[in-house]
């Protein structure tokens, strides 16, 4: 549930103060825009994610989120604001999960790579551009993430995890996210997320064929069957189209998982192949 | 007997092309499918049958699908 600060009540009167009525699709609702939960988070001293789960339990709605109100209800949109993901790669899937997860207002991400952007990476990696090839992936994603949400708190590690560091990353997550380009870390990040008790969501590719995954704390997951060597990404490449899709799917089952949702692909891997146009869900 | 098997990714040369129809006979498991595939065992990462993962020694039925991937790791 949110964190509701000891000067509630005296926030919740400045929300009021500025929300406007807006249409939503079940009738008019009290809307805020962007800069109403930046003037409010300033002068409480708040992060945005705090003041809009605030608002959300007193029925007001941030306007960032009404689109997804069908989708993503207000009492599930305050859960996903106090939620906290740790998101493993910021390349190709890492870059697009956090596009998605920004824009979805999970509000509190901690994100670690140790690469730079370079010219390779442009083919897939959202976050690279003309202007971020040499530049930390993970000063980059800062950036990202807060030209689209600054509710949202982003804590970057510009570093590579090994097998004894993931626990650490991992303790104050509720939802870990398998970012990682290569199989060489994943089985260590899939123990380490058992470990600690949270669920992991998985995804890979190679070509136009990719693997969603979500694993719960002690069931098998992908990594426990794709080993640790070579794989067939490094003949294949990674187009773009995979990449998004693949990142997509983690990033719904991220939401399942944070609003208590059935993860659909719990204990399942779902294989897509984009080749023949098919997906299939395979229960491990 | 026949089954339909699909070869993904680094294993798609390996699809025969009768594989929506391929022929087996009573016996036949994963493993001499994939020999007669010319996939070698250290290839096979993923196996499934109907939607549940099997191993080399899962035995094939008429009418069976089964999804041969190997190592997929890109990100």
């Amino acid at each position: 549930m949110p964190e509701v600060p000891a000067t509630a009540p005296r926030i919740i009167e400045a929300l009021w103060e500025r929300a406007q009525p807006d249409e939503m699709p079940g009738g008019p609702a009290p809307m805020l825009s962007c800069a109403d939960v930046s003037e409010v988070a300033e002068r409480f001293g708040l992060s945005g994610w705090q003041v809009e789960a605030a608002a959300l339990s007193e029925g007001m709605v941030p306007r960032r989120y009404s689109r997804s109100m069908n989708a993503v209800t207000p009492a599930q949109q305050a859960t996903i604001l106090s939620t906290r993901v740790a998101l493993v790669g910021l390349g190709g899937l890492g870059g697009t999960l956090l596009d998605q997860l920004a824009r979805t207002g999970f509000g509190r991400i901690h994100a670690v790579d140790g690469d730079v952007f370079e010219e390779s990476n442009l083919n897939r990696q959202a976050l690279s551009t003309m202007k971020t090839v040499g530049t930390p992936k993970a000063e980059t994603a800062v950036a990202r993430c807060a030209e689209i949400n600054p509710s949202v708190e982003i804590e970057t590690t510009n570093a590579f995890l090994d097998r004894d560091q993931f626990a650490a990353f991992l303790q104050d997550a509720d939802i870990a996210v398998d970012a990682l380009g290569g199989l060489r870390h994943r089985l260590a990040l899939q123990e380490a997320a058992a470990e600690a008790g949270i669920p992991l969501v998985t995804g890979a590719l190679a070509g136009w064929t990719g693997y969603v995954g979500t694993v719960m704390p002690g069931q098998i997951g992908p990594a426990s069957i794709m080993g640790t060597d070579n794989s067939a990404e490094q003949t294949l490449g990674c187009p773009a189209p995979t990449v998004s899709l693949v990142a997509s799917i983690m990033a719904a089952e991220v939401v399942a998982l944070a609003t208590d949702r059935p993860a659909s692909l719990s204990g399942n891997i779902l294989v897509i192949d984009l080749d023949s146009g098919s997906f299939e869900k395979v229960s491990l | 007997m026949t089954i339909q098997v699909k070869c993904f990714a680094t294993l798609a040369s390996h699809l025969p092309e009768n594989s929506d129809e391929f022929p087996i006979e009573q016996g036949d498991t994963v493993r001499s499918v994939a020999q007669r595939l010319g996939i070698g065992e250290e290839e096979l990462h993923l196996i499934f049958i109907n939607n549940a993962r099997a191993d080399l020694d899962s035995e094939l039925s008429n009418g069976d699908r089964l999804g041969l991937f190997p190592a997929v790791g890109g990100g």
